[in-house]
């Protein structure tokens, strides 16, 4: 069920899981359009060249997964910020998962706190970080 | 008692919770862990005081450090204002040997942690510069650990007899109590904390797992 208001949501309720397209096409068509173009995030190959496991989505995309996430939770949130900690390289083709949980909820001034995880299929944390979310007040 | 021995707050440069955040978090989900040590990276918060916390959700909140040696992260327990003299808590290249020493000298402890991760893990560097000196006690379960860094923990630290601690390494409130520490003894201060570690009646707890 989507939130529309500060007073439906409850401090540690699980957002529902957002499986974000990872794919190598869709990797290298955003790299390219943010100007990116580098092998690391279109060429699996070259990118073990470079040392990584794989080419890797980049991080904006996946902040921009994350916003994502969140708008379908609360479609008309208002995201004030999202802070994140890049632990490990998101490789594309690999299906990820994006969990989110509510930490604060602050009623008074219609602001919630997010924590955002980005794991793997084996469970570990490639990316995470904390949103700050405005909902309007009923 | 068990105790996640390795957490961060928003003091650390890249923690993320705040600490009411995460009693609110271990109580409204249960968590069997009743207490957890603050571990901020590269210094000591002297100032902040939890106790009021730590009275309204009955949890036992301690603090300690993570500093950053030639041999990867070091958590230490028990620094005083003495132990903080003695090297600089926000070098990122401190001589554990030295870190050791100083926290003997002291009645501190220090305990690598996340040992079998890549260039900040102990055993990332043993290779090239031979197993230190003076280690008794490593991390062994850490609630970030990737691909099989727990599990070459666990080997190096029985190869080399030492004893385990687990920590769940929480940047974000929700990752409070992956890993923690049993304790046979009851712990209430940081004087506590260090007796029981170096008297050695603990086990490491992966609650990602349950092992």
């Amino acid at each position: 069920m989507a939130i529309s208001t500060i007073q439906e949501v409850v401090f540690g309720e699980d957002l529902p899981t957002f499986e974000p397209d990872t794919s190598l096409a869709t990797t290298r068509q955003f790299a390219a359009l943010v100007g990116w173009g580098g092998a690391r995030f279109s060429d699996h190959e070259a990118a073990r060249k470079e040392g990584l496991a794989g080419a890797m989505v980049p991080g904006i995309l996946n902040q921009g997964y994350l916003v994502a996430m969140i708008h379908h939770w609360a479609p008309n949130a208002e995201i004030k910020a999202i802070d994140t900690v890049f632990r490990a390289p998101v490789i594309a083709d690999e299906k990820h998962t994006i969990s989110g949980v509510v930490t604060d909820v602050n009623e008074a001034d219609g602001q919630v706190e997010i924590d955002l995880t980005v794991a793997n299929e084996k469970g570990e944390t490639r990316v995470f970080g904390t949103a700050t979310v405005q909902l309007p007040i009923a | 008692m068990l105790l996640d021995l390795h957490t961060h707050s928003i003091k650390s440069d890249d923690g993320r919770a705040k600490v009411e955040n995460y009693c609110q978090w271990i109580r409204s989900k249960n968590l069997p862990i009743d207490g957890f040590v603050l571990t901020e990276h590269r210094q000591f918060d002297a100032e902040s005081d939890y106790s009021a916390l730590a009275e309204k959700f009955d949890l036992c909140i301690l603090k300690a450090s993570e500093v950053e040696t030639e041999y990867g992260h070091v958590l230490v327990y028990g620094v005083t204002p003495a132990l903080q003299a003695e090297f600089d808590f926000g070098s990122i290249s401190l001589p554990l040997a030295k870190v050791i020493a100083a926290c003997n000298a002291h009645g501190a402890i220090a305990v690598p942690c996340h040992p079998g991760r890549p260039r900040v893990g102990m055993f990332a560097h043993t290779d090239a510069l031979g197993v230190p000196a003076g280690v008794e006690i490593v991390e062994i379960y850490n609630g970030g650990s990737r691909d099989q860094e727990d599990q070459i923990a666990i080997e190096h630290a029985s190869q080399l007899g030492y004893r385990g601690i687990g920590g769940s390494d929480s940047h974000i409130v929700s990752h409070v109590g992956r890993c923690a520490t049993r304790f046979d003894a009851e712990i209430k201060s940081i004087d506590d904390l260090v007796l029981a570690l170096k008297t050695g009646q603990f086990e490491a707890v992966n609650l990602k797992t349950g092992d």
